[in-house]
């Protein structure tokens, strides 16, 4: 009967889970909006489209990609995949002195999950760029404890 | 009183800085710490005593004592000697009736001392007992240290910082430099914490100074104070480089004005170049403390005696002086003119970090000294906190006389044996009631002497008293600090924006933040039952359950049948634990042949999650659990006119006869994908509709545009009420089951097996001691809820819901009754303030009994 189409974005309007709470903010990245998919396994070959893998379990994953290769890519990975595009939003920030403050995760053992920013969530980095990603709901409160950290460091 | 410029000294004499001291401004170097500037400009009495208000002086100088703690700046409790002098600061003396010079309070200690023994107030201020209140406010204003300013902690900004490394080294002295030096040439993250803003510079590790370890914690975690910041460093490696205490001599008068601890002379010689008296006295047991006439022939002090403890015994000391300040002191009956008596025993090592961590410490009589003899794994100690301090003596746990144990708390050696005396012969206890070593200085400084005199009083050897247990905090640290930035997390929904523009009063409702109304909740019941309402219930839990097994997992464990859903329908399930009790209630869709769809409520959702996934991996059953509550959001279109506001944005077919009660349907709602449940938890015609939460706003504006008008929490609970719909948590506790909860109808018996069966059938053959029924007030008062019920003048029942309906014209509510009550028509009484009230059990929907308009 189903592909659950109601449970991740078709083509109406959307929104960012973000988009409130970020207006004005600087040096937050929104990345809500990314294509996010569930393997439930680990993934360890190479995809076919350019894509994030942090592995969330040793059998669970989640591959980040542009919104429009979604169903692409589904199509490519192996097991069972839930398109968690809306369920989890996503923020890029800069610095380890930041991260520092919102995490305990080993910041040079990354990709990982764990609370960042009191939260259950992904935390992957490039060169000094983390990326957060974590239950679209606690958006609110992600930005309010990032910005507060950021004005702690001046 | 400054001496002419010293090799290595800490203070840039290029510059100039004043502050604020009893009013007046002192002068002070960069490098200088407040307490270096008073001393300089002349000042000798610090601050009082905590319990005899007697005049105490720079002591330790390092920041151990209690001697030199003021209010800087509004914060109390500050010690000075190692507090950085800085501009403007404003510095005052605490605990004191008058000034620090003259303190009225020190009557305690001129005629007060006979009438306070050691736990005087546990003896003489116990009756009459409602008089505690008063004396304890008498004694809170006599003794104590510095007073809190309740606002100004709210203008502190403390942040908390996370460290993960190889190696952490607490301690920057010798040792400790040459452990971080060697773990950051072997490789890997190394990062060394020292109390001496002034420490070395770094060599390939992190340097972070001032930096107090607090303690150590399981898996290796050190909260690290450093001002206002806290550091949670969390090592593979610790290595423990925190050396070694100076150990004051217990004799009589060893508290006055005067009398030092080597370190302090070393410091302000070597640091601050200040002559710190002119005539010294220096009693010694090692090296490093006999070092310190150096210091003092160099600052131009007059050495009158030198004590090398290790050659030549002193059975008795006996210093003396004139309001509180050293003169003069009898060495053996020898007498010495002096203003600075410099004695130190044998060190101690500061092992209690690692006694924290888990080393055994055990008492060495060679070097009279607890020593760390075990060590955890990952935990390595260097230098002098091993007791590597080269040849010392043991010296006598007294030479003579009414000395103080502790100067924290003023305990002297009377008030020890005082309490040995009274039959306290465990340390632990000793501890407690004397309150030795439980002051400021945390056993700093009084932590060996206690153990050592208690030994000798109870006549045993220091071994088999062993030392009191190390906890954390080893240093002071603000509870400021310990809280960190105040970080409130909460969940909102999609629609959050949407709510507050249009001015709801939002509550908090276990993790989320939601609507209670938009502003006449009166209004917004009356147009669900009259046209159409639509409430944001995005914040329910949604979890998709699917695999070949689904339909066996949901048989397994909901005590109603679920296996015989037809694809299409939804049915209403409650939670079962093992206990039987009820865990969460929500609706189960199928929405395909192995696809499960189901919601629960809006503060269960994440127990259920952890519920259902545990039962998946006992049973090892092929299903795949999702959890969608964030992914999908969810709004309720409810009221008489909910189809046609539905119809007017959709193609799907939503008649009666197409769109039944208990359908569920995947159907597009202006653009949206949508999952459609014909359900209602208001009593009307109603649908949830559930999507993709990104496109959520542009959903809730296109109901809005077809007349519907949004309704908060408390229109739901009034129109659910009227419905006598259960809230699990609310109308239930953790002792409910279904039987009573009236849900009897749900549980298949029949089945082989549900989580709960056993337990619930247990109850069925039992007299059931409560059931919850709907109840009408007779006079139309609504009861708080958790009022409770009266019969025969106790307590035999409670309220649980109640509100006044509009619609019915009633107050009404659900309430726990005993089951002789619970019949229909049965009258009972509510205290409602001091009043009791009449109510009569209804045990049928009071609007709309036999669901005619859910089901239109």
């Amino acid at each position: 009967m189903t592909g659950l189409a109601f449970t991740f974005p078709g083509t109406a309007p959307t929104v960012s889970p973000l988009a409130r709470a970020l207006a004005g903010a600087q040096g937050i990245d929104d990345l809500s909006l990314l294509g996010k998919l569930e393997v439930r396994r680990a993934v360890t070959r190479a995809l076919t489209v350019s894509a994030d893998v942090i592995p969330i379990t040793s059998s669970r994953t989640l591959v980040v990609c542009p919104s429009k290769l979604r169903s692409e890519l589904r199509r490519s990975l192996p097991g069972t995949v839930f398109d968690v595009t809306s369920a989890l939003a996503g923020i890029a920030v800069e610095g380890d002195e930041l991260l520092r403050r919102l995490t305990e995760l080993d910041l040079d053992a990354l990709p990982a999950a764990g609370k960042v920013a009191e939260v259950p969530a992904l935390l992957s980095r490039r060169g000094n760029t983390f990326r957060i990603f974590f239950p679209q709901e606690y958006g609110d409160s992600v930005v309010e404890i990032v910005r507060d950290a950021q004005a702690g460091l001046g | 009183m400054r001496l002419s410029p010293q090799p290595g000294e800490q203070i840039d004499r290029a510059h100039e800085l004043d502050f604020t001291y009893r009013g007046r401004r002192v002068k002070a170097f960069p490098g200088d710490t407040i307490g270096s500037a008073l001393y300089a400009d002349g000042v000798r009495v610090f601050s009082r005593s905590f319990k005899y208000h007697r005049p105490r002086g720079l002591l330790c100088c390092s920041g151990a004592c209690p001697n030199c703690m003021m209010t800087v700046d509004g914060t109390p409790n500050v010690r000075v000697c190692v507090e950085p002098a800085r501009a403007d600061a404003v510095v005052e003396p605490q605990n004191v009736l008058g000034s620090v010079d003259r303190d009225f309070l020190s009557v305690v200690d001129k005629i007060g001392r006979p009438f306070t023994p050691v736990g005087f107030y546990y003896r003489t201020m116990i009756r009459p007992r409602r008089l505690w209140p008063y004396y304890e406010k008498f004694l809170r204003n006599v003794a104590g240290l510095g007073r809190i300013d309740k606002h100004r902690g709210r203008t502190t900004r403390f942040d908390t910082e996370h460290r993960t490394v190889d190696v952490l080294v607490v301690g920057g002295g010798r040792s400790g430099l040459r452990a971080a030096r060697e773990a950051a040439a072997s490789g890997g993250r190394v990062l060394l914490v020292d109390e001496n803003p002034s420490c070395a510079q770094p060599e390939g590790f992190e340097l972070v100074a001032p930096g107090r370890a607090i303690g150590i914690y399981e898996g290796g975690l050190v909260p690290v104070e450093s001002g206002t910041l806290l550091l949670r460093v969390r090592a593979r490696r610790i290595v423990v480089a925190s050396g070694a205490i100076e150990q004051p001599l217990i004799f009589s008068g060893n508290d006055l004005v005067g009398v030092m601890l080597p370190n302090a002379v070393r410091r302000l010689v070597r640091d601050w170049s200040i002559k710190p008296g002119t005539r010294a006295v220096v009693i010694a047991a090692d090296d490093r403390a006999l070092s310190v006439v150096d210091d003092l022939v160099q600052a131009g002090v007059d050495v009158a005696e030198t004590i090398d403890l290790r050659v030549r015994e002193v059975e008795r000391i006996e210093a003396s002086g004139k309001r509180g300040r050293l003169q003069r002191v009898l060495l053996d009956g020898t007498a010495f003119d002096c203003d600075l008596l410099v004695p130190s025993g044998t060190p101690q090592p500061a092992y209690s970090l690692l006694a924290q961590a888990g080393a055994r410490i055990s008492f060495d009589p060679a070097r009279g000294a607890f020593v760390p003899a075990e060590l955890p794994p990952n935990v390595t100690a260097v230098g002098r906190v091993t007791g590597a301090f080269g040849a010392v003596v043991p010296t006598r746990p007294s030479h003579g006389g009414a000395g103080f144990v502790c100067v924290c708390e003023d305990v002297a050696v009377k008030d020890l044996k005082r309490a040995v005396a009274e039959g306290f012969d465990s340390i632990e206890l000793l501890k407690r009631y004397t309150t030795v070593t439980m002051g400021p200085c945390q056993g700093r400084l009084c932590h060996l002497a206690s153990i050592r005199l208690s030994a000798r009083e109870l006549g045993q050897d220091e071994s088999s008293i062993g030392p009191t247990t190390a906890r954390p905090p080893w240093a002071p640290v603000s509870l400021g600090l310990l809280a960190g930035r105040p970080r409130e997390v909460a969940k909102r929904s999609s629609l959050q924006a949407r709510h507050e523009a249009a001015g709801a009063t939002i509550i908090r409702t276990g993790a989320w933040k939601r609507p209670h109304s938009y502003g006449d909740v009166a209004a917004e019941v009356r147009n669900v039952h009259q046209a159409v309402g639509v409430i944001d219930v995005s914040t329910l839990g949604k979890l998709l359950v699917t695999g070949p097994d689904a339909a066996a997992f949901l048989e397994r464990l909901y005590p109603n049948r679920f296996a015989d859903l037809k694809v299409g329908r939804v049915r209403y399930g409650v939670l079962s634990t093992d206990g039987g009790r009820i865990m969460d209630d929500g609706t189960v869709a199928r929405i395909g042949e192995r696809e499960f769809y189901v919601t629960t409520t809006s503060t269960g959702s994440d127990a259920v999650l952890g519920w259902f996934e545990w039962w998946n991996a006992a049973w090892r059953l092929d299903v795949e659990i999702a959890n969608l509550t964030g992914a999908v959001a969810a709004v309720n279109l409810a009221g008489p006119l909910a189809r046609t506001a539905l119809g007017a944005l959709t193609d799907t077919d939503v008649s009666s006869e197409d769109l039944r009660y208990l359908d569920a349907r995947e159907a597009t709602v202006a653009g949206v994908e949508c999952l459609l449940l014909r359900i209602g938890f208001v009593g009307e015609l109603g649908y949830e509709l559930h999507f993709a939460s990104p496109h959520s706003e542009h959903v809730w504006d296109a109901l809005l545009e077809r007349g519907a008008q949004p309704f908060g929490l408390e229109a739901q609970r009034i129109l659910r009420l009227e419905k006598q719909h259960i809230i699990v948590g609310q109308d239930t506790d953790s002792e409910s089951n279904l039987l009573d909860a009236n849900l009897a109808w749900l549980p298949s018996f029949d089945k082989e097996d549900f989580v709960g069966k056993w337990a619930l059938e247990h109850a069925r053959d039992r007299a059931s001691r409560e059931r919850l029924v709907g109840f009408e007030m007779v006079n139309g008062t609504v009861p708080a809820e958790g009022s409770q019920v009266v019969r025969a003048g106790r307590p035999d029942g409670r309220v649980t819901s109640a509100r006044w309906s509009e619609q019915v014209g009633k107050a009404i509510g659900l309430a726990w009754l005993p089951p002789e009550l619970a019949e229909e028509n049965a009258e009972f009484e509510i205290r409602i303030d001091d009043r009791l009230e009449r109510a009569i059990v209804r045990r049928r929907p009071f609007f709309d009994p036999e669901g005619e308009r859910q089901r239109a």
